[in-house]
């Protein structure tokens, strides 16, 4: 019991945690100081006027802090949901109607699992100009194997129950049966899936950023901790520049996955008299 | 007016080498009349379920074919294929994995009746008949499939089933999972719309006492073959 | 003699949104070497009660009464002191073995795990009593059966497996939860044969939770039947089965194959919110106006048998 309280409190700080980024992805211009073109003096240190200082270029860092949380929260979450998305309907196909869709689809599965993301966009981003886009759209069609698996798995389990082989019998069209009855009862085992996608693309997006290969018109955490590095902020010790995106990047990947984990504990139990 | 396996065969493939597959039965053939009941006996493993899940068209048979009305369903067009699909029904085991557990039991019945064209305005009268017919109260309709009991859960099931108005059902061990007073009650509410609506039953079960109250004719699965006995 | 459990008044509340109340002022004793049978139907509270014996019921369970066990109230100890008498003193067989016994481990370990885990001998020790006790029960040689894994025997033989893993440090009281669900006829009688041999010794107690009336006539000394959180009938087995009492009893009976499968109509009351005076009343052929308004207490009829019912006196 003292372990499911206290997974209920880290869920909890989790999520509170998780809003504050929200918030400032969702209303940068209320929270921030100033507006990402604003400018004074380059690379003051934090004071009264600029709490975390200013870049290179005069922008305050704390609202650059503020405003860099768009990007990541964005790609985070929009290439999970492509990558769940693709999850489901490839898991969904394969476990639903078997046989030889199933051996194709797997395959397939296995082939794009062998594909690493990282080299693959350094490499498009070698011929496509980079951005958020093309991010998403990669990192979320590059994730979604280990979700088309788990998918696949528990549908072959969800369709050997009673109520699905009674739907069959009854002559519902596959589709319905597997949007009405068999997604609302595996929906458990795809959202941590989901929330711990979203960590990883968090992730994937601030290293790529970090090598200059993220969308260069928005600075987002990762940029930041690259442009504090290359734009002198590291030789002139300026550790209020890179460690704060740093310390966002952790703690918003850490929140998200702890909810990630939260969702795959909690199960509800319920009480049943025999 | 029946249906009937034909010389069934199912096997299963066991591994991508020729020669390694595992056949649960072969060469069964019976015949269901509409109204009687044909029980069918055998050991857990036997292949009777197999054999239920394939004359109810959910699994092809490997060899053989599955008539109705004296049509091969295999060869059906697709609204012969669609009428055999209504008038086949299955009923299984487990009452708890009846109903979709995120449904509300008004929810599951309801869908069944969209499925088959009811109009909405008919619909509650439709479904308080039927379940007249199986002895429970609309207040279980607004239940979930877990606050329901075995006995009710399986009632709540034929009386789904009975919507489409079905001319057979296989009745996979309807009654092994529940208790003996309540497996009684369920017996004889088969027995008793058996007798109203004319429906053929095929009623598979290990316990041979079950089978041989409610069958007129029983057969037996043992080593893949099927054994017919006489009149019981 | 003394009785090796005896209950006392136990009642078994599951406090969620409602309170559940499971089990109602139970009392029955249980003696070496005898095996006392409590039937009743899905919900009636039975396994309750066996888990409540084992200290196994979740944290919203509040239980009140007392289960004393060789002269100690179970109720009243730690839970340290419980689980050190889990499996040496007091075990469980639960119905399912495909469930409690693990895949990926042959059953010889499977059989000695309980000795090792007690600290009650060596490596060599535990599988020697294995060996033993695999030969006891009629598999021999033993060599042939402890290296197999679950899944290369029968549902029947790893029941059978099950209870030796359960009693292999001999306890003086075995709860047998529905052991012979879902079995063959033919694994009936082998499980059936194993438990009867289980208190053939005279010192261990076994309480079988069924609702299979055919075992509990075949094996059991005693017949407890339950009805809605409450034992409505306790008997011998022979005047039990001869000439049951209780309106309920009756009605089990009635609903055997062997004598017609005739049902009692309606179903159990919740136990959410029991009915006001005897429970089984709404269901009962016989009930007249007393039955509705008092609640029957469980008393002593002549031939020696408890009965709960206004009818029966």
């Amino acid at each position: 019991m003292r372990a499911m309280d206290a997974l209920k409190s880290t869920n909890r700080g989790a999520m509170a945690l998780l809003a504050v980024f929200l918030c400032m992805a969702a209303f940068p211009s209320l929270i921030a100081p100033y507006g990402p073109s604003e400018r004074s003096m380059p690379y003051q240190a934090p004071g009264p006027e600029h709490i975390l200082g200013t870049t290179n270029m005069g922008n305050d860092i704390l609202s650059e802090l503020i405003y860099g949380a768009r990007i990541s929260l964005l790609v985070g979450f929009a290439s999970a949901l492509l990558a769940t998305g693709i999850g489901l309907a490839v898991g969904l196909t394969a476990g639903y109607f078997r046989g030889a869709l199933d051996e194709v689809l797997m395959a397939f599965t296995d082939v794009v699992l062998i594909i690493p993301k990282i080299p693959l966009i350094i490499i498009l981003a070698a011929f496509l100009r980079p951005g958020v886009g093309i991010l998403i759209l990669v990192l979320g069609a590059l994730s979604w194997e280990s979700i088309a698996r788990v998918v696949r798995s528990k549908t072959l389990q969800v369709r050997e129950t009673g109520f699905v082989m009674s739907a069959r019998c009854m002559g519902f069209p596959p589709l319905r049966i597997m949007a009405s009855d068999i997604v609302p009862n595996i929906i458990h085992v795809v959202l941590p899936k989901f929330m711990l996608a979203t960590a990883a693309a968090m992730i994937s997006e601030a290293s790529l950023s970090f090598l200059g290969l993220g969308d260069p018109s928005m600075e987002s955490w990762g940029a930041m901790v690259s442009s504090a590095f290359t734009k002198g902020g590291f030789i002139r010790e300026m550790w209020w520049w890179y460690l704060p995106p740093g310390i966002c990047i952790t703690l918003c990947v850490l929140s998200v996955a702890a909810i990630g984990f939260a969702f795959e504990a909690g199960e509800g139990t319920t009480v049943r008299v025999e | 007016m029946s249906l009937s396996a034909d010389r069934l065969t199912r096997a299963y493939r066991n591994g991508f080498l020729p020669g390694s597959r595992r056949t649960v039965f072969r060469d069964l053939s019976l015949t269901i009349r509409p109204g009687e009941t044909f029980g069918l006996m055998g050991n857990s493993g036997a292949g009777k379920s197999t054999l239920g899940r394939v004359i109810a068209g959910l699994e092809p048979p490997t060899a053989g074919r599955v008539c109705f009305h004296g049509r091969d369903t295999a060869l059906m067009n697709r609204s012969e294929y669609r009428a055999f699909r209504r008038s086949v029904q299955v009923m299984f085991q487990d009452p708890s994995a009846a109903f979709n557990p995120k449904k509300t039991i008004g929810t599951s019945y309801m869908e069944v009746l969209d499925l088959i064209g009811t109009p909405r305005a008919a619909q509650e009268a439709v479904i308080a008949g039927i379940l007249e017919s199986v002895g429970l109260s609309g207040e279980l309709l607004g239940r979930y499939p877990h606050q329901i009991s075995g006995g009710q859960s399986q009632r709540l099931a034929l009386g789904r089933i009975l919507l489409l108005d079905p001319e057979y059902i296989v009745l996979d061990e309807p009654t092994s999972a529940l208790d003996v007073s309540v497996q009684a009650q369920i017996l004889h509410l088969l027995k008793e719309l058996q007798s109203e609506r004319g429906i053929g039953y095929l009623f598979i079960s290990h316990d041979e006492a079950v089978v041989r109250f409610m069958a007129s004719r029983v057969g037996r699965i043992e080593d893949g073959r099927l054994v017919i006995e006489g009149e019981a | 003699m003394n009785p090796v459990l005896e209950i006392d008044a136990l009642s078994v509340t599951f406090c969620g949104k409602q309170a559940v109340h499971a089990v109602d002022r139970v009392s029955f004793s249980l003696g070496g070497g005898e095996i006392l049978a409590l039937v009743g139907e899905t919900g009636c509270g039975k396994s309750v009660i066996a888990h409540a014996i084992m200290g196994l019921l979740p944290g919203e369970a509040q239980v009140s009464g007392r289960i004393v066990f060789k002269g100690r109230d179970l109720l009243a100890l730690s839970e340290r002191e419980r689980s050190a008498m889990r499996g040496k003193d007091c075990a469980i067989v639960f119905q399912d073995p495909s469930r409690a016994l693990n895949p990926v481990h042959r059953i010889g370990r499977q059989i000695a795990e309980p000795v090792l885990i007690h600290g009650a001998g060596s490596r060599e020790e535990a599988h020697r009593r294995a060996a033993a006790l695999l030969e006891r029960m009629g598999l021999s040689p033993p060599g042939n059966y402890l290296p197999l894994y679950p899944c290369q025997s029968s549902g029947g033989m790893n029941q059978r497996f099950l209870i030796a893993a359960s009693t292999i440090l001999d306890p003086s009281l075995v709860i047998a939860d529905e052991p012979t669900k879902g079995l063959d006829p033919g694994r009936v009688r082998e499980v059936e044969d194993e438990l009867v041999r289980l208190t053939g010794g005279g010192r261990t107690a076994l309480l079988l939770i069924t609702h299979d009336l055919a075992v509990a006539r075949r094996i059991a000394d005693r017949i407890a039947v339950m009805y809605a959180g409450e034992i409505v009938e306790l008997a011998e087995n022979d005047a039990f089965f001869d000439r049951p009492s209780h309106p309920y009893s009756r009605g089990l009976l009635q609903s055997l194959p062997e004598h017609g499968f005739v049902p009692i109509p309606g179903s159990s009351p919740s136990p959410v919110s029991p009915p006001p005076g005897c429970r089984f009343q709404a269901r009962c052929r016989d009930g007249k106006a007393v039955c509705g308004g008092q609640h029957p207490d469980l008393v002593s009829a002549a031939d020696g048998r408890m009965v709960r019912c206004w009818q029966c006196r």
